[in-house]
């Protein structure tokens, strides 16, 4: 239970993506291009280079299905890949955005994706069969400041989303003629789209990375203020639990079952959070063993040797010998996490392998083989 | 508009009534040396949500008073209970703030204490938090 696979791709990954398969991974190396990258024998090919942005690439997203590369960048604009013969094509998706656009999501049934961004407002893009090209629809004048994160609910209709203004929403996307109005949504059908369905005013900082558990029946996003909310029927009766952790705050998290969560962030290392029978949400441990004897150093984190000087003057006259250099953690990654994606298997309700990209430039797979020791 | 003017009134005078009695309760559990208990008392109850820096100097003097009793610093945080950390933590920071060498000197003593205790994710929360402030 621990990182499988560690393989350094760049100076810095901001974003990645696996393809339907597995067998591939597109990312962006902090630049206006998308790297593919398959693995041969052993080691990882660079197989194609996606150069159509210009500017970084803050999101991108790989259809499971039909198999397309959503991409969207600072340049404001987005791209939907196809893949003709051994080529990949870009469309532009027309975004009317005058800010970057920050991060991106394919819906479950693949008709839609959501793009966040810089310009307080939310896209969602559907493809429109007579004219040939992806349309986006906006929501507009619901968010206070940027959208970090967006997150589809399995119904394909509910889209969360996370703000530098703190809050975390919860919209409808119904789109007529393109959204079946009996699609098993419930009530959620007869919203109109834009709708919004809950503001969640929990965090009183920047909100990031919010994710619906696999049924769709909880929420989770984190604060930058070391705390993460999770929250139960959103839709109808919303009941909110706030776990404050120890360490550094999270950028992203991933639901793994419906009572297991893996929060990856500035401390370089995922942390693992559980509910119990009763549903109460708790930290449970750091998933990379190795932070086990790095803790043991004063105080394990990349400020040790500012706060190291700062004791030292305090004290008068006692000389500076006893301050620790902050040194390497030794863990799977050495900058902050910014990225965990998903390798499901098809049919599988829980996640038992992951991947987490950061500032680093590395990108791990993680594998959890046995939930019983994770619960230790 | 007016009645909301009205309101924040009584709730200062109620705030700051509330202090001086918090006050005197430090004083004598102080006498008793009980420090800790003097602390727990001093955060208990600040007048966090109030924009009025009349009371929140008046709370900072109290807390202040408090922290500076403190000499057993592993001892106090061993039985302050972790649910006063992140308040504990922002008071801190406001002593850090004032700049004045003994005040700063015990600050950062027992900052570097409950850092190793609470984390640095009680840091960010004293520092993130814009609206719950000392």
């Amino acid at each position: 239970m621990a990182a499988v696979a560690v393989h350094q791709f760049a100076q810095s990954i901001t974003c990645h993506a696996w393809s339907p398969d597995q067998t591939m991974v597109a990312l962006c190396p902090n630049n206006n291009e998308v790297h593919i990258y398959k693995f041969i024998k052993d080691r990882w090919e660079k197989l194609h280079v996606l150069y159509k942005h210009d500017q970084i690439i803050s999101g991108i997203d790989w259809s499971i299905r039909s198999n397309k590369i959503v991409t969207v960048s600072h340049d404001r604009n987005s791209y939907v890949w196809n893949q003709e013969a051994s080529e990949w094509v870009p469309t532009l998706v027309i975004l009317r955005l005058n800010r970057a656009a920050l991060c991106v999501q394919w819906s479950p049934k693949e008709n839609k994706f959501a793009v966040g961004s810089g310009a307080k407002t939310v896209c969602v893009c559907y493809y429109e069969q007579e004219n040939n090209w992806w349309v986006s629809k906006l929501i507009r004048k619901k968010h206070n400041s940027s959208v970090t994160g967006v997150a589809w609910h399995p119904n394909n209709i509910l889209l969360a989303t996370t703000s530098t203004d703190g809050k975390c929403r919860v919209f409808s996307t119904f789109i007529k003629g393109v959204d079946p109005r009996d699609s098993g949504a419930g009530s959620s059908n007869e919203l109109k789209f834009g709708e919004q369905i809950a503001q969640l005013d929990l965090s009183f900082t920047w909100a990031f990375g919010v994710k619906w558990s696999p049924s769709g029946n909880t929420l989770a996003y984190a604060g930058h203020n070391s705390m993460i909310y999770f929250i139960e029927d959103v839709e109808s009766s919303p009941s909110a639990q706030t776990v404050a952790f120890r360490d550094l705050p999270l950028r992203d998290v991933l639901f793994v079952s419906e009572r297991m969560l893996i929060g990856v962030g500035f401390d370089y290392n995922p942390m693992v959070f559980a509910a119990d029978e009763t549903g109460l949400w708790s930290f449970v441990k750091f998933l990379d063993e190795k932070k086990t004897t790095q803790s043991s150093s004063k105080y394990g984190s990349q400020f040790s040797e500012a706060f190291g000087k700062l004791y030292g003057q305090s004290k008068q006259g006692a000389s500076n010998d006893t301050v620790e250099p902050s040194r390497p953690r030794g863990g799977a990654h050495e900058n902050c996490i910014t990225c965990i994606v998903p390798l499901r298997k098809g049919g599988e309700t829980v996640v038992k392998r992951f991947s987490t990209s950061g500032l680093d430039g590395k990108l791990v797979i993680w594998e959890l083989d046995n939930y019983i020791d994770l619960l230790q | 508009m007016a009645a909301e003017g009205f309101l924040e009134v009584e709730n200062l005078e109620a705030i700051i009534t509330r202090i001086e009695q918090k006050s005197r309760k430090i004083e004598s559990l102080l006498k008793q040396s009980k420090p800790v208990e003097a602390l727990k008392t001093a955060l208990e109850g600040s007048p966090l949500k109030t924009r009025d820096e009349r009371c929140k100097s008046a709370n900072w003097i109290v807390v202040h008073r408090a922290i500076m009793a403190i000499k057993d610093v592993d001892g106090m945080l061993a039985s302050l209970d972790p649910e006063y950390y992140d308040i504990l933590m922002k008071y801190l920071y406001r002593g850090l703030a004032t700049g004045d060498r003994p005040t700063c000197d015990q600050c950062l003593r027992i900052h570097e204490k409950l850092t190793e205790r609470a984390g640095l994710g009680c840091i960010l929360r004293s520092l993130a938090d814009t609206v719950n402030t000392v």
